[in-house]
C-alpha cells in the first residue's frame, strides 16, 4: 500500500511539475532587462535581418491582453494579428504575444493574473469602467512619454487630462466616443417639429419661437414624440401612458446614475475624503437630474420608457432605438454599432447637439477606450514603445482604418486627428442617409468631455458602481406609489458611504 | 446513505484487508488504482484542493483586484462575523429586515415557502393523473407535461419574461382586453414593487412550473412501482380513493417524494438564474429579490472579493448540510422504505 500511495503521489507531483511548467514565465527584475534604446523606426524590418535576428527566447516578451472591451470578436482578431506581426517585425528584440480572453470572464482571469503578478504588459482596448475596475495597477507613462519623445501635442489638450489622475498619466488618447443626440427625422416631420440644432450654440425653433436648445427645451419636444396607441401625445388630454407605441426619448444603454448625471447635471467629484475616509460626495444636482429621469418614465406625461416598456421585445428588448420605437436617443458615438435593424427597417437618423444645462454649460460625455500598461511589467520601456506603436499612426491604420485584405478591428473615432476623417468616410458609407453635419455633430462633442469621467474612481468602485445601478434600476420599474425617491437616494449615498469604508 | 457508510466500512475493511491479499490479487489493485489515478488527480486538483483553498480564503482579507497593491493578510474569523452582522446577507435572523431590506437567506427561505409545496405536489398531482387507468392517450401527455424541461431554462426564463410583461406581455392583454380588467388592477408580475412581493415569487414559480417535467416522470415511475395487490387489498378492506392514496400510495411512494423534497430544497438554496435574468440580479424591488446564492455571486463575481465570497459559499455549504441531515432524521418518520420493513 504504502508503495502504491508513494507512486500515486509521484504521478500527482510530476502532474503538477509539468502543469506549472506550461505557466507563464517568472517575471524579471525591470533593472536586468535590456532597455530598447533605438526607435522603431531605425529596427531593421524582420524579413531583412531574419539570419541575425535574436532567437526568441533572447527577447522581451510582451503579452497584450485583450477581453476588457472590444477586440474579442473573431473578425476583429487579424486586424489584432496584424498589428502584432508588424511592431514583431520592425522591433527584432521583442517578441508581442495577443492574449484573446472571453469578454465575460476577461476580468477574472486578469484579475486572477494579477493577484499571481504574472499580469500581461499591456492591456486593451479598456473603457474607463474596465480601467477602473483595476484602479491603482496601471502605469504611469510620464517618465517614458518624457523619454521616448512621444509627442502628445496631437491630441485635444482636454483629452490628455483625461487620463491624469492622481497616480499620473495612466493613459493615452486612442479611441474616442463623444455623445449626441441620435433622432430619426420623420418622427419630428410627422409631430411637426423642427430637428435639434445641428451646432452648439444654435437656438432651437419652437411653436415659431426662437427658444434656447437647453433641458427644458428637449423635455418638452420629447413629450411632443411620445405617442400612445390612439395617436395622442403626451401633452395632449385623453394621452394613456399605458399604451404607448413611440417614446421621444430613449436613455439608450445609459441607464446608471452617474449617466444620466453627467448628461443632465454635468461632471461631478463624487467622492471626496482620502484613503481610510472616503464619503460620497454626489451633489444635488445630480439627485435632480435623475429625479427628472423619474419624471420622464413615470410622470403624468411621460416621454421615456419605463423598465417593464423598454424591456419588451416589441421595443427591442432594450435596445430600444434600434426598435425605431423612439424618436431620441442620447448614447455615444459607438452606438452606431447597433443600429442594423433600425437601418434595415428603412429607418434613417441624424445627429443634433447636447442641450445646455442649467448652468448655461454644455455637458456632454466622451467614453473612451486606450490600451493600458500594468505597472507590475517587468518591461516598462518595451511595453511603452509597444503601446505607442499600437495607439500610433501604424497602430491606427491597421486597427482603426483598414485594409481590403485586412478590415479594422476596432470602430471609433481616433483621437489622433489625423485619421478621423477616414473613420466617419466609413460610417457615411455605413449609413448612407447621413449628413456629413451629423458626423460634424460627434466631432464637435469631444469638446465637452465629462471630466471626471462619469465612471470615474470610487472606492471599491466594482460594488459602489453596482449600488448606483440597482438605483436606477429601481427607478425604471418601480412606480411613483411604490417608491420614495428621496429615502431611496438617501439609502443610496449611505450604501456608498459604507461601501467606500470597507 | 446508509448503504453508502456501509460501502465505506467494508472498504475500510478491504484496506485493512490489504496485506492479506495473494501478490496477484495486490498487482490487481495497484494496476485499478493506477487507472483510477486520473480521475484521482482530476479530482485532487480540480475539486478538493480547490475546495480546501476557498476554506483558507475565508480566513485571509482576499480581494484579486488588489493584486500587487496589498498581500492578503490572516483575518481569522472576521469573514464570519461580518457576515453574521451582514443585513443583506440575513445569516443572522434578528437583521432580517433590519435597515427595511429583507436579508438573502430569509429572501431564499420566504421563496421555499411558496416555491417547494408547488415543486412537490404539483408533478405529484401530474403524475397521479398520468397514472389514471383512465387517461386516454397516456403516452401523448406525458410526452407533453415532459417537453418543457427540453426547453433550456435561460430560454424559458425569457419567454416567460416576455409572456408576463406588465405592459405588453399577452397574459396581462389578456386579462385586460377578454376578461375586461382595469390597467389598475392586473398584476405587475416580476416588476411589482416591494409591497407586492408575494407577486413577483408568484411569478418565479410559474416560470418554475416548466421545470417540473422531470420530477413528475421520477414521481410517476415511483406510482407505476406500487404494487398492484396492495391496491386490490385496499379495495377489498373498503378503503375510498383518498384513503388508498394516503394509506397505500403515499407512503409507497415517499422515498420518491424524499428524493425530490431533498433535490429541491438543495437547488432552492442554489436558486439564482431566474431572478439574476428577470431581476437583472440587482435585488429589486427593496432587496426581495436578493437569493442568497445572488449575494454570492456578487461578492464573488461582481465585486471580486474573494474571501467574503468563499465565507458566504462556506456558510451556504453549511446551512444545506444542516437541512439535508434535518431531512434525512425527519425521513424515519414519514418515509416507508418497503424493502427495509420489519416484521
Amino acid at each position: 500500500m504504502k508503495k502504491l500511495l508513494s507512486l500515486l503521489s509521484l504521478l500527482i507531483i510530476a502532474t503538477m511539475v509539468l502543469t506549472a511548467c506550461g505557466a507563464p514565465a517568472p517575471t524579471q527584475a525591470p533593472a536586468t532587462e535590456p532597455a530598447a534604446t533605438e526607435p522603431a523606426a531605425t529596427e531593421p524590418v524582420a524579413t531583412e535581418a531574419a539570419a541575425t535576428e535574436p532567437a526568441s527566447s533572447d527577447k522581451v516578451q510582451l503579452r497584450w491582453f485583450v477581453g476588457l472591451g472590444t477586440g474579442t470578436d473573431p473578425a476583429q482578431l487579424p486586424a489584432q494579428q496584424k498589428a502584432v506581426d508588424d511592431f514583431n517585425a520592425a522591433n527584432p528584440d521583442i517578441e508581442l504575444t495577443l492574449e484573446v480572453v472571453p469578454f465575460d470572464s476577461a476580468r477574472d482571469t486578469l484579475a486572477t493574473q494579477i493577484a499571481a503578478g504574472a499580469g500581461p504588459d499591456i492591456v486593451g482596448p479598456v473603457g474607463w469602467g474596465g480601467s477602473n475596475a483595476f484602479f491603482g495597477q496601471w502605469l504611469d507613462l510620464t517618465p517614458y512619454i518624457e523619454s521616448s519623445g512621444f509627442d502628445t501635442s496631437i491630441f485635444d489638450p482636454a483629452l490628455i487630462e483625461f487620463y491624469q489622475t492622481e497616480e499620473g498619466q495612466v493613459g493615452l488618447p486612442f479611441l474616442v466616443f463623444p455623445a449626441a443626440i441620435y433622432y430619426v427625422p420623420s418622427m419630428f416631420d410627422e409631430a411637426g417639429l423642427e430637428y435639434p440644432p445641428a451646432a452648439y450654440g444654435e437656438k432651437y425653433t419652437l411653436d415659431g419661437q426662437e427658444v434656447d436648445w437647453n433641458w427644458d427645451t428637449f423635455t418638452e419636444v420629447a413629450k411632443r414624440l411620445t405617442v400612445d396607441v390612439n395617436g395622442a401625445n403626451a401633452t395632449e388630454a385623453g394621452f394613456d401612458p399605458t399604451q404607448m407605441v413611440q417614446v421621444g426619448y430613449a436613455n439608450q444603454w445609459q441607464t446608471h446614475v452617474n449617466y444620466q448625471a453627467a448628461y443632465r447635471a454635468g461632471a461631478a467629484d463624487i467622492v471626496e475624503g482620502e484613503e481610510g475616509n472616503y464619503t460620497s460626495a454626489i451633489p444635488d444636482s445630480w439627485k435632480e437630474a435623475n429625479r427628472w429621469a423619474y419624471e420622464g418614465m413615470w410622470g403624468e406625461q411621460p416621454f421615456m420608457a419605463t423598465g417593464p416598456l423598454a424591456g419588451a421585445p416589441e421595443f427591442g428588448n432594450g435596445n430600444l432605438f434600434n426598435s425605431g420605437k423612439a424618436a431620441m436617443a442620447l448614447t455615444p458615438l459607438w452606438y452606431t454599432c447597433c443600429l442594423d435593424d433600425f437601418k434595415n427597417a428603412g429607418n434613417e437618423f441624424q445627429a443634433g447637439v447636447m442641450p445646455v444645462g442649467d448652468d448655461g454649460e454644455i455637458h456632454g460625455r466622451v467614453d473612451a477606450d486606450t490600451i493600458r500598461i500594468w505597472k507590475g511589467t517587468p518591461h516598462p520601456e518595451e511595453a511603452f514603445k509597444a503601446l505607442s506603436y499600437l495607439i500610433g499612426p501604424e497602430g491606427i491604420q491597421t486597427l482603426v482604418v483598414g485594409s481590403e485584405e485586412t478590415p479594422a478591428a476596432y470602430s471609433g473615432l481616433p483621437a489622433n486627428p489625423e485619421f478621423q476623417q477616414s473613420y466617419i468616410d466609413g460610417l457615411l458609407e455605413r449609413y448612407p442617409f447621413t449628413t456629413p453635419e451629423t458626423w460634424e455633430v460627434f466631432k464637435a462633442g469631444l469638446a465637452y468631455p465629462d471630466n471626471p469621467s462619469a465612471e470615474q474612481w470610487q472606492p471599491n468602485w466594482n460594488e459602489a458602481w453596482a449600488r448606483q445601478q440597482t438605483f436606477f434600476d429601481l427607478l425604471q420599474n418601480t412606480p411613483p406609489d411604490q417608491l420614495d425617491f428621496d429615502a431611496e437616494w438617501q439609502k443610496m449615498v449611505d450604501d456608498l458611504n459604507a461601501i467606500y469604508a470597507k | 446513505m446508509i448503504e453508502q457508510l456501509s460501502n465505506f466500512r467494508s472498504s475500510l475493511q478491504s484496506l485493512r484487508a490489504f496485506r492479506n491479499l495473494s501478490p496477484l490479487g495486490r498487482r490487481e489493485l495497484k494496476q485499478g488504482m493506477l487507472f483510477l489515478s486520473p480521475w484521482l488527480f482530476g479530482f485532487l486538483v480540480f475539486t478538493l484542493i480547490p475546495i480546501l483553498a476557498t476554506l483558507f480564503f475565508t480566513f485571509i482579507n482576499l480581494k484579486i483586484t488588489d493584486g500587487i497593491a496589498s498581500t492578503p493578510k490572516w483575518v481569522g474569523f472576521s469573514n464570519y462575523v461580518h457576515l453574521w452582522n451582514d443585513n443583506q446577507a440575513g445569516v443572522n435572523p434578528v437583521t432580517w429586515f433590519k435597515g427595511g431590506t429583507p436579508g438573502a437567506l430569509w429572501v431564499t427561505i420566504a421563496f421555499g415557502l411558496i416555491a417547494l409545496p408547488v415543486g412537490i405536489f404539483l408533478p405529484l398531482g401530474i403524475a397521479v393523473l398520468m397514472n389514471n387507468k383512465y387517461l386516454k392517450a397516456p403516452m401523448f401527455f406525458r410526452s407533453l407535461f415532459y417537453m418543457p424541461y427540453i426547453v433550456p431554462f435561460v430560454a424559458a426564463v425569457f419567454l416567460w419574461g416576455g409572456m408576463l410583461n406588465s405592459q405588453t406581455g399577452w397574459i396581462n392583454r389578456f386579462l385586460i382586453q377578454i376578461l375586461g380588467m382595469s390597467r389598475d388592477s392586473v398584476p405587475l408580475w416580476a416588476e411589482s414593487g416591494a409591497g407586492e412581493w408575494p407577486w413577483i415569487y408568484a411569478t418565479y414559480v410559474i416560470m418554475g412550473i416548466w421545470g417540473i417535467g422531470n420530477a413528475m416522470l421520477i414521481m410517476l415511475a415511483g406510482l407505476q412501482n406500487v404494487p398492484t395487490e396492495l391496491y386490490d387489498a385496499a379495495k377489498v378492506d373498503g378503503a375510498n380513493s383518498w384513503q388508498t392514496f394516503w394509506k397505500v400510495t403515499f407512503p409507497m411512494i415517499s422515498p420518491v417524494i424524499f428524493y425530490n423534497l431533498t433535490l429541491s430544497i438543495v437547488g432552492l438554496f442554489q436558486y439564482f438564474l431566474v431572478p439574476l435574468v428577470v431581476n437583472q440580479g440587482t435585488g429589486r424591488p427593496g432587496g426581495f429579490t436578493m437569493f442568497y446564492n445572488l449575494y454570492l455571486y456578487r461578492n464573488f463575481f461582481l465585486f471580486q472579493n474573494m474571501s467574503y465570497g468563499a465565507t458566504i459559499a462556506w456558510v451556504l455549504f453549511l446551512i444545506i448540510l444542516a437541512v439535508t441531515i434535518l431531512l434525512f432524521w425527519s425521513a424515519k418518520y414519514w418515509v416507508y422504505y418497503a424493502s427495509e420493513s420489519r416484521s
